[in-house]
């Protein structure tokens, strides 16, 4: 053989068939691993029999209904906080001349929200009532801040809406552009059927009874409209800054008790029914929160949308190449072992840059990755809009914690509302109240043309992850449309 | 741009020559020059000689040459702004060009170092002759348009935008025809936690001082033809942005930033991604102080078409077929088009949307040709290139089935034209 062959057969180059490419395995889970991961599911089954139940809430309304007062209160009232902390933000709050939110010092942790006597982002906290642990999201009402507030909505199970009694600002936030409608219709598209309407400030109108039948009136239709069952709406009267009508009734002493005789709130939050889960999905963590662990690694929180996780397996994180080892799991303080379908978790990772982690980003096993799309039809319902969408309108898309620009690339379909089939191909825009099928794409950021790329997001279609396959449309400051994934394009 | 030459066949034939200043002059470039062209310009060739030995020398020379174009390409600055805040002198130096216009084509006039039909790539250079000839028809009422928009002196008036939310700024540049995205920052800030956590606070900390340093490398706001700095975010970050780059100005007692103050607006957007620049644009703040420039006229326009839609959908019409229809029947109030109908390579294409703009322009409507380097002409690329606003009524449906009956009707006529012929 001489040199020259010998070169050719070391380039590979005569080789007669072409060799077939054998596509890399994606790594297995470790055995331990896999074993804990079945555990966790027998666990998780006998704990949905169990006593204690658990879910999470929203608590959303307009701004100033007294959302976060509402919740110190009723934590104070549940032994939450403690006596010295209740002092402690009494005295805070009065010396920034702001006593009327002492209350809601607890959960407006920020400088800037209790400068501003207003929630500006998500608080967290958990609730034990008899039954059920309940986890508490408790949204900012401003309207600037309702991608805070879809964050925390996503991650939600049930709705308490909070309304003030006042006359006119119930008013002021139930018409147009109000968040009483705004916050319903989000949290109601992004998959919440079970909503308690708490009446706040009912201490300001004498505890009138002709005023809480009217605002339950008012609502009541409104409620059915949206997509709310009677069955699954409940009405209760409080006043927060007192704590009527928290945890306990005490019949004597308040007028309320006069013509009230139904549940407290408590009662109420008592008997919230907790959703299916669904825990033998593939794993689904998206991000909404990235902070540095109290010791070391870092922390992400955020809710598990499908599957379980487990302390000390190894997951991915996509957008992106990287992976990550979990080190712990815990909810409120306490470290768990492993954590179900619908927990709100913070889970510190460890093996990973910090960098390579982002609000949106989504954890999953590598056996089974999250698809990323840029392109993507869905079926939406156009809320009541005053412009119509037309083919490549800007908006924002909200999947989860994320917010991206988009553009509503094509218009498919006008659909009928009630059973889904298509009225009319192509149209030409969008009106409100209407169902269609539209094709939506990320937009750039920049102006450099089209040689720039658009960053995919983590996407899941409706029918094979429901909690991935959310998506709300919102332009100009305006929720326009809320939809579900149907199908991933590019 | 200055304007050297130009001479004009009554066909729409000829040569113009300019020297671009500045990246705006090379957007205009870019959009003059076409497929087919012939552009001369200077630029550099390495040009190798073969000697009777055998022997390859190669060396560079800097010679003019004649292109016929076979393609442009456009590459918008990236670079920091023309002149960097500190350096106030700067400005005298003139502004300088960032973007560049490439044009590649076969070279049309033989010289003594370059072959006919040999290829070349030229980077149009600032501050050098270029001269763009075209065929019989080429020199439409829009190239002219263009020349002659471009050559007006003392333009050039700019708005420096920030738009921010917490932990995310975009820093643009404004100018008559573009908008320069100079930088995007993003700073992780943690989300509140708990009460007595610290990393919510530490982390808008590390924004406000990076968007600072951003802030005194990009805007040049001690430049006198910047006429605005618009900060626009959601919430309240606009404010404390302010006060921030305010109170390290005095700090540092940057005296050129401190008399900038009364050039800052503080406007309110609903959300922090770039497109709601345009929303920034058309707030009342804003539109009072600009109203004449280019960029808040496309602005207000087509919010003035996206409300015509919904109030009356028969008068906003979009689309190239629908609009041509509408412009038939002299219909068209305001037109609005994209220029990147124009840069079409597909001659025929460009001569229908001019013979539309000179259309409507010859019944007394309004032709606003809107920019795609500007957020609004992106959002009107979106939306197909070319809308209109129509001066009364008229029903899509109607006007197609009338079209449709005008076109069988021609067809019968041409059939019995070839049964009769027969």
């Amino acid at each position: 053989m001489n040199q020259e062959e010998l070169d050719m057969a070391g380039l590979n180059l005569n080789e007669e068939a072409p060799r077939e490419i054998v596509p890399e395995e994606p790594p297995k889970t470790p055995a331990a691993i896999e074993k804990l991961i079945e555990e966790a599911k027998a666990a998780l089954t006998a704990q949905e029999q169990g006593e204690k139940q658990s879910l999470s809430l929203v608590v959303i309304g307009h701004v100033d209904a007294g959302k976060s007062t509402l919740m110190g209160r009723l934590l104070y009232e549940l032994g939450r906080i403690d006596e010295k902390r209740r002092i402690a933000n009494e005295r805070g709050s009065s010396k920034m001349g702001k006593s009327s939110f002492s209350w809601a010092w607890e959960l407006d942790g920020t400088q800037e929200e209790r400068e501003r006597g207003i929630t500006m982002d998500i608080a967290l906290q958990t609730l034990l009532t008899p039954h059920r642990v309940i986890t508490i999201l408790d949204a900012p009402g401003h309207k600037d801040f309702i991608p805070n507030m879809i964050s925390g909505a996503s991650q939600a199970d049930s709705a308490l809406l909070v309304v003030d009694a006042a006359v006119g600002e119930f008013e002021a936030g139930f018409e147009r552009g109000g968040q009483t409608r705004e916050h319903l219709l989000l949290v109601r598209s992004l998959g919440v059927s079970q909503v308690i309407v708490a009446v706040n400030k009912l201490d300001q109108v004498e505890w009138s009874k002709a005023r809480y039948e009217e605002i339950c009136e008012l609502l009541k239709p409104f409620l059915l409209q949206s997509g709310f069952h009677p069955a699954k709406t409940k009405f209760v009267p409080v006043a927060a800054m007192e704590g009527v009508n928290l945890a306990r009734a005490e019949p004597v002493g308040c007028p309320l008790y006069q013509w009230y005789k139904g549940p407290t709130l408590v009662d109420l939050l008592d008997a919230l029914e907790p959703p299916s889960r669904d825990i033998n999905a593939p794993l689904r963590f998206p991000i909404s929160n990235v902070f540095k662990g109290q010791t070391s690694g870092i922390c992400v929180s955020g809710r598990v949308c499908g599957g379980v996780i487990v302390a000390g397996e190894s997951l991915r994180i996509i957008p992106g190449d990287e992976s990550a080892t979990v080190k712990a799991i815990d909810s409120d303080g306490d470290s768990l072992p492993w954590a179900g379908a619908g927990s709100n978790v913070n889970v510190t990772l460890t093996g990973v840059d910090p960098i390579s982690l982002s609000v949106g980003s989504v954890l999953c096993r590598p056996s089974h990755l999250v698809p990323l799309a840029s392109t993507f039809t869905a079926k939406i319902i156009v809320f009541d809009i005053q412009v119509p969408i037309t083919a490549g309108t800007s908006v924002e898309l909200f999947h989860h914690s994320r917010d991206v620009p988009a553009a509503i690339s094509r218009l498919v379909a006008t659909l009928d509302r009630s059973n889904g089939t298509v009225l009319k191909n192509k149209p030409r825009v969008l009106t409100k109240n209407m169902s269609a099928e539209v094709e939506i794409s990320l937009r750039n950021a920049t102006y450099s043309g089209p040689a720039s790329r658009v960053l995919p997001i983590p996407i899941e279609p409706f029918s094979v992850n429901k909690d991935m396959g959310r998506i709300l449309i919102r332009r100009g400051g305006e929720t326009i449309a809320a939809g579900v994934v149907l199908e991933l394009l590019a | 741009m200055k304007l050297i030459g130009k001479r004009i066949e009554k066909d729409g034939s000829g040569h113009v020559t300019v020297v671009p200043e500045d990246d705006e002059d090379m957007w205009h470039l870019y959009n003059l020059i076409q497929e087919g062209d012939r552009v001369r310009a200077s630029g550099i060739r390495r040009v190798q000689n073969v000697s009777a030995t055998g022997s390859v020398d190669s060396y560079r020379i800097r010679i003019n040459l004649t292109l016929a174009v076979t393609r442009v390409n456009w590459s918008p600055s990236t670079a920091p702004g023309a002149e960097s805040g500190n350096a106030a002198g700067s400005s005298n130096s003139g502004p300088t060009a960032n973007a560049t216009v490439e044009v590649t084509g076969r070279v049309a006039e033989e010289n003594m170092h370059v072959k006919l039909g040999a290829y070349h790539t030229l980077a149009i250079e600032a501050n050098k002759n270029v001269r763009i000839e075209k065929d019989a028809g080429g020199w439409d009422s829009i190239a002219l348009g263009r020349v002659e928009e471009s050559c007006v002196p003392g333009r050039g008036a700019e708005v420096a935008a920030i738009v921010c939310g917490e932990g995310t700024a975009t820093f643009c540049l404004l100018s008559e025809h573009m908008t320069v995205v100079l930088q995007r920052l993003e700073i992780h800030i943690p989300r509140k936690i708990s009460t007595t956590s610290s990393a919510h606070e530490k982390g808008l900390a590390r924004f406000y001082q990076s968007l600072y340093q951003s802030f005194l490398r990009h805007v040049p706001y001690s430049s006198p033809t910047l006429r605005a700095i618009v900060i626009a975010s959601p919430g309240w970050v606009r404010d404390a942005v302010f006060d921030y780059i305010m109170s390290e100005a005095n700090r540092t007692s940057n005296k050129p930033l401190l008399a900038a103050r009364n050039k800052f607006i503080k406007v309110h957007v609903n959300s922090p991604h770039v497109h709601s620049l345009v929303e920034a644009l058309k707030s009342p703040e804003i539109a009072a102080q600009l109203k004449e420039t280019k960029f808040a006229r496309e602005g207000m326009m087509l919010d003035r078409f996206f409300k015509m839609l919904a109030s009356d959908e028969m008068r906003a019409w979009y689309g190239p077929d629908h609009v041509a229809l509408a412009a038939d029947r002299g219909a068209i109030g305001t037109l609005l088009i994209s220029d990147e109908l124009f840069r079409s390579s597909d001659a025929a294409q460009r001569k229908k949307y001019v013979a539309i703009v000179e259309d409507v322009k010859q019944k007394g409507g309004e032709v606003l040709i809107f920019s795609s380097m500007h957020e609004s002409g992106q959002q009107l690329n979106q939306l197909t290139g070319i809308a209109a606003i129509l001066t009364f009524p008229l029903d899509i449906e109607v006007v197609e089935a009338e079209e449709r009956e005008a076109k069988e009707e021609e067809e019968r006529r041409k059939a019995e034209e070839n049964g009769t012929s027969e």
